[in-house]
């Protein structure tokens, strides 16, 4: 697919259209829990504050520092085992760290106060491996959560469902069942899912590594188009080639540690470390 | 010889045999099955979920039933529970359950402990990343367990809780302890009233084989059907 799967956005336009933004309060964007303070564009969305984490004796992220701003998108990369993903995955408290502190609209990850289902229910995130819920429709996959966890009505939850299934081009599946998709399509339906959730961030673990070559094209268009609208995202990916065209920065990554964080500009340009310009030369070559 | 035997016998008390005792043999092997399957479900939760206490006490609960003799269990619980429960209530005399409700109650969790095995090896086939899909889209424990988990596990073992299911069925017998008159105990009953034992225990036998047969061949059938595609 090779056209852009979704309508142009309009000026200012977050990805999450007013008509189906939740009723309540609470789940304004923003505002994760009642009464937080709505994030201003350009302010920070993210805080990653000096996190370490081990398993066992075995360290695998080492004070790891950074911030994500509203409408930003940074892309992570590194070598494999670097921890990427372990980092991106502790933003939604998926995998708990020992040593820190990250802070999502407001809201401490890792505090026993939080209400971490609330919080992912807004932070949302991608798989490698897609994650669809494979004994559930299409059209299930994308409205159980909105239903069971939102509270929303079947009609509302259906409705914006299709609505972003549409919008990833995929609506002639909508009775269909993961199984009966193709790899960039069960992602693209992926995407769909967390979007339904209006959520305030959304979090790509390596969306597009476990895909055959010729569909990677179809769910970086997605991607790119989520990224015009302002969406504020946090890609681990190793496709360069996305990272160059949205990504406001990027953050290298290199046995547990951040090395390199810099603005896109900087680090194609000149990376300073000798780790990232490594790893720079070996995957740009081809 | 076949000519001593009576297998009119058979045709003359149908009515009773299958109207009264498979009835009940049925009855007991449903609803034992149903309350089996979800308390197993519930232990199988617990000796998955890590929680120290919990996760010690399930596993104690499963390794016992597993090293107890059904019967036993049957005979145990009907002589002793009622004293049990007077002892918990304070009453002067035994608190009287009844023979059904008895061997319900011990069926259901006697056969826990085995459809827990079952569901625990369920649960554990399920991909983590399943349960991580649930969680990021804002799941809860439960809601996790109930909307993802479980109905993927239910569906992936569902050969084996309706195989164990079968084995149920024919354990049902043993109520005859407790002079409750399942297929088997109408069996037996005909079979002494009217001395007919070869000729009634054969049929019995021959009841039990094609139910059970037929019922492993459905269920063998039903595996292909119910895969989930991934």
């Amino acid at each position: 697919m090779t056209s852009s799967p979704m309508p142009a956005p309009t000026a200012g336009e977050p990805a999450v259209d007013a008509a189906h933004a939740p009723k309540d309060a609470g789940l304004q964007p923003g505002g994760l829990v009642s009464g937080a303070p709505v994030v201003a564009p350009g302010e920070t969305m993210i805080a990653i504050d000096n996190i370490s984490k081990w398993y066992g004796d075995f360290q695998v992220l080492t004070n790891c520092t950074t911030k994500v701003a509203k409408g930003e998108v940074v892309v992570v990369c590194g070598p494999s085992g670097s921890g990427k993903s372990t980092l991106i995955k502790c933003v939604n408290a998926l995998e708990p760290f020992q040593k820190g502190q990250i802070t999502v609209a407001g809201t401490k990850v890792m505090d026993k106060s939080t209400n971490l289902p609330k919080l992912r229910s807004r932070v949302g995130m991608v798989f490698q491996h897609f994650e669809l819920f494979p004994h559930l429709s299409i059209t299930d996959n994308l409205t159980i959560a909105q239903r069971k966890v939102l509270g929303r009505s079947a009609e509302d939850a259906r409705k914006r469902g299709l609505d972003l299934l549409a919008r990833v081009g995929l609506s002639a599946h909508a009775t269909k069942f993961p199984g009966q998709l193709s790899g960039g399509q069960q992602q693209r339906v992926a995407i769909a899912r967390a979007l339904a959730m209006n959520p305030v961030v959304m979090l790509f673990d390596e969306p597009t590594s476990a895909l055959d070559p010729e569909m990677v094209g179809e769910v970086l268009d997605v991607m790119v188009e989520l990224a015009k609208e302002g969406m504020t995202m946090m890609v681990v990916t190793h496709e360069m080639g996305f990272a160059r065209k949205v990504a406001d920065r990027v953050i290298f990554m290199d046995r547990g540690e951040i090395v390199e964080d810099a603005r896109k500009e900087d680090f194609f340009g000149s990376p300073r470390s000798e780790r990232a310009q490594t790893f720079l030369s070996k995957i740009l070559q081809h | 010889m076949l000519s001593n035997f009576d297998f009119s016998v058979i045709a003359s008390s149908l009515p009773y045999l299958f109207g009264q005792g498979m009835v009940f043999t049925v009855t007991l092997t449903a609803l034992a099955a149903v309350g089996g399957v979800i308390i197993g479900t519930l232990l199988a939760m617990a000796r998955l979920s890590g929680i120290p206490g919990l996760w010690h006490l399930a596993k104690g609960y499963v390794e016992l039933c597993r090293s107890l003799p059904l019967v036993l269990v049957i005979f145990w619980f009907y002589f002793l529970v009622p004293y049990i429960g007077a002892y918990v209530t304070g009453s002067t005399t035994p608190i009287q359950v009844g023979a059904f409700p008895s061997a319900l109650i011990t069926f259901m969790a006697f056969e826990a402990a085995y459809f827990s095995e079952i569901m625990r090896a369920g649960i554990q086939s399920i991909p983590k990343g399943q349960t991580a899909a649930a969680q990021a889209v804002g799941m809860n424990y439960w809601q996790t367990m109930g909307n993802v988990v479980l109905p993927q596990a239910f569906r992936n073992m569902l050969p084996l809780l309706l195989t164990q299911t079968i084995v149920l069925f024919q354990d049902t017998s043993l109520v005859y302890v407790l002079s409750l008159t399942d297929f088997m105990g109408a069996a037996s009953k005909i079979a002494q009233r009217d001395g007919r034992l070869v000729e009634m225990y054969i049929f019995a036998a021959v009841v039990y084989f094609a139910i059970c047969f037929s019922a492993s061949f459905l269920v063998r059938r039903l595996q292909r059907r119910v895969a989930i595609i991934r």
